[in-house]
């Protein structure tokens, strides 16, 4: 004989919110002794229903049909319930092996749902996750569909509103130098250049989408010999070519549209700040090493020599300027370097002019 | 630890206050903030936790859990206790927060447990543990109007809970099944099945304005309904607040909109 559970029993003549019970299993036997009783109900184990019940479930409900009525029997702890699982299934009751078939299911389509609850959950998370690891290939294929003539009123809209800030010179031999060396780098390229000579002193140039190619006084004076310019320029080319702009637009969009999904406001003024943005924006690390790598074939199939762009760029490097976004001067230097290599002892025409 | 069993009356028709009357030594435990008035020689006790014997048995770590269990259920992390300290019979009165009935539910006679919306509990004898149950019907605790998480109340003393609007109580025979509008459920019997079911049709579901679910309550045993969930209520005031767009109406003024130059801000 174990200890008896302690039992609600609902029946013919009992109260409908339910009867304290004892309920006992001796060897084959159940016995139910509701409070105040004079004497236990022994049921046969053979014709009782069994059926999880509780909130949250956990208890058990034994029933079973009488003359009188139908009678269930609640055990609603989960500790006693569970003891009485182990019992019942030592002493064979019939029905308990069903019971604990249907708690399995149960169980397991509960551990789906809250497994694909939390995944929803945290979709938002994953999203990001996603997009961070695969923004550049995400940002290309955005950027595909955009026509060229599209990317090119971006990119005059943008010079539009930074043409008010830079003093353009559009006069005079460094301009015509830009431009000659520029035309002959650009030859067969489906976007339409313009060259500009900006007069500020910073050793800087800039490309924005479409083709326009800003160069700056300061860079040119900095400028040793024709082919050093030559190599800015096609480094700035490669990244009209490729279109690194409106990667990097496309990018920046792309995280706002995100965070908007997530923090569930729409900021509006994308638009609004698309062509200040576009003046300002740095590109990746990996833009500028495939605009130096695109810049050094793009000299050699214009037939310049391209040490002048390893020149430069070592030169720069040592002055400790230029974007910080840059490849490192280091690795930037090697790379080139074993371009150099690559090449050979290949003979190009000196270019003409200072 | 031996239930206290304590007397009270309860008093007002739909804003009610139950006045607990307390044997010297008798305790009751209270909402924090429910208390209304006490009489001389009632002393407060407030207790981190639920004050039970249960949690008490547990030592710092039980203690902390009763504190987040009550957490969990909206409800503040400290019960007060109110003890008589006379030598006579005292009364202490707990309030309901919004219009509504009290239900007292003795415990012992509905098999030692009951099932409640959190929040709805207001004062029991000292004794009654307050715990959580937690839903595990992903479907009922999403759409069923109580959420994943309902107090739990143990013990075979009386406990007083409120109901928001008109109290309905049904005892519903084993297998009876009740249909009620989710959130209107105040409390049941674990032995009942609180369940979802679908409305059935998609014109309803869109347009009868009782959502896509019916909680349904499945019996053996007691269940406790309300008319009126707080949040319907507080839905309906501020939709009607003229400070939040709704339409200023029943000042009863002739003049209409004029009277409201003429009469000054109401607000």
């Amino acid at each position: 004989m174990t200890a008896p559970f302690r039992a609600l029993v609902f029946g013919p003549g009992l109260a409908v919110t339910g009867t304290p019970a004892v309920l006992a299993i001796q060897g084959d036997a159940l016995t139910v002794t509701p409070q105040g009783a004079d004497h236990p109900l022994t049921l046969s184990p053979s014709t009782l229903r069994l059926r999880e019940v509780g909130f949250g479930r956990g208890g058990i409900e034994l029933a079973w049909h009488a003359p009188d009525g139908d009678w269930l029997v609640h055990v609603l702890d989960p500790d006693e319930a569970t003891r009485l699982q182990g019992l019942a299934q030592r002493s064979g009751l019939s029905g308990m092996a069903a019971l604990q078939a249907t708690v399995k299911t149960r169980r397991r389509r509960r551990a789906v749902g809250w497994t694909s609850l939390a995944i929803l959950g945290l979709s938002p998370l994953l999203a990001v996750i996603v997009l961070y690891f695969n923004a550049d290939r995400i940002a290309a294929w955005a950027i595909q569909s955009v026509p060229e003539d599209t990317e090119a009123r971006f990119g005059r809209s943008a010079f539009e509103a930074l043409r008010g800030r830079l003093s353009l010179r559009d006069e005079g031999p460094e301009i015509d130098r830009v431009r000659t060396l520029g035309k002959r780098l650009t030859q067969g390229s489906p976007h339409r250049y313009q060259f500009h000579v900006a007069e500020d002193a910073t050793v800087n140039a800039f490309a924005l989408p479409g083709g326009i190619v800003v160069v700056n006084t300061g860079l040119l004076q900095a400028m040793q010999r024709p082919e050093e310019l030559a190599g800015v320029l096609g480094h700035e080319i490669e990244h009209v070519e490729q279109r690194h702009s409106l990667q990097a637009l496309a990018k920046d969009w792309g995280w706002r549209a995100a965070w908007a999904l997530i923090a569930g406001e729409w900021g509006g003024t994308l638009a609004a700040d698309a062509a200040t943005q576009l003046g300002s924006l740095k590109f990746s690390r990996d833009a500028e090493r495939q605009a130096d790598a695109g810049g050094f074939d793009r000299l050699v199939a214009a037939g310049i020599d391209p040490s002048g762009m390893r020149d430069f760029f070592r030169r720069l490097a040592a002055d400790g300027g230029f974007l910080s976004t840059h490849p490192s001067g280091a690795e930037r230097e090697q790379q080139m370097d074993q371009r150099m290599q690559r090449l050979g002892s290949r003979h190009f025409e000196p270019l003409a002019g200072p | 630890m031996a239930m206290d069993v304590i007397d009270y009356e309860i008093f007002g028709d739909d804003i009610q206050y139950v006045e607990v009357e307390l044997d010297p030594g008798e305790a009751a435990v209270g909402e924090a903030g429910a208390m209304m008035m006490m009489q001389d020689g009632i002393e407060m006790d407030t207790v981190f936790g639920d004050g039970s014997s249960q949690s008490a048995q547990g030592g710092l770590l039980g203690k902390l859990m009763g504190a987040g269990k009550r957490l969990l259920t909206g409800e503040s992390l400290f019960t007060t206790i109110f003890h008589n300290e006379a030598s006579g019979k005292r009364r202490v009165a707990f309030a309901a927060p919004y219009p509504g009935h009290i239900v007292p539910i003795s415990l012992a006679d509905i098999g030692g447990t009951l099932i409640c919306q959190k929040d709805s509990f207001l004062c029991a004898a000292r004794g009654v543990s307050l715990g959580i149950a937690f839903n595990r019907k992903i479907g009922t605790g999403l759409f069923g109007g109580e959420g994943f998480i309902m107090q739990k109340l143990e013990g075979d003393g009386l406990a007083f809970v409120h109901a928001g609007g008109t109290l309905a109580v049904r005892d519903l025979k084993p297998g009876e099944r009740l249909r009620i509008d989710t959130g209107c459920v105040v409390g049941f019997q674990p032995s009942v099945d609180f369940d979802i079911q679908y409305v059935g049709k998609l014109k309803s579901a869109l347009f009868s304005g009782e959502g896509l679910f019916f909680a349904t309550l499945t019996g053996p045993g007691r269940v406790w309904i309300q008319s009126l969930p707080l949040s319907r209520l507080a839905n309906r005031i501020i939709k009607s607040a003229p400070a939040a767009g709704g339409r200023s109406v029943g000042e009863g003024s002739l003049l209409g909109g004029l009277g409201g130059l003429l009469d000054g801000d109401n607000d």
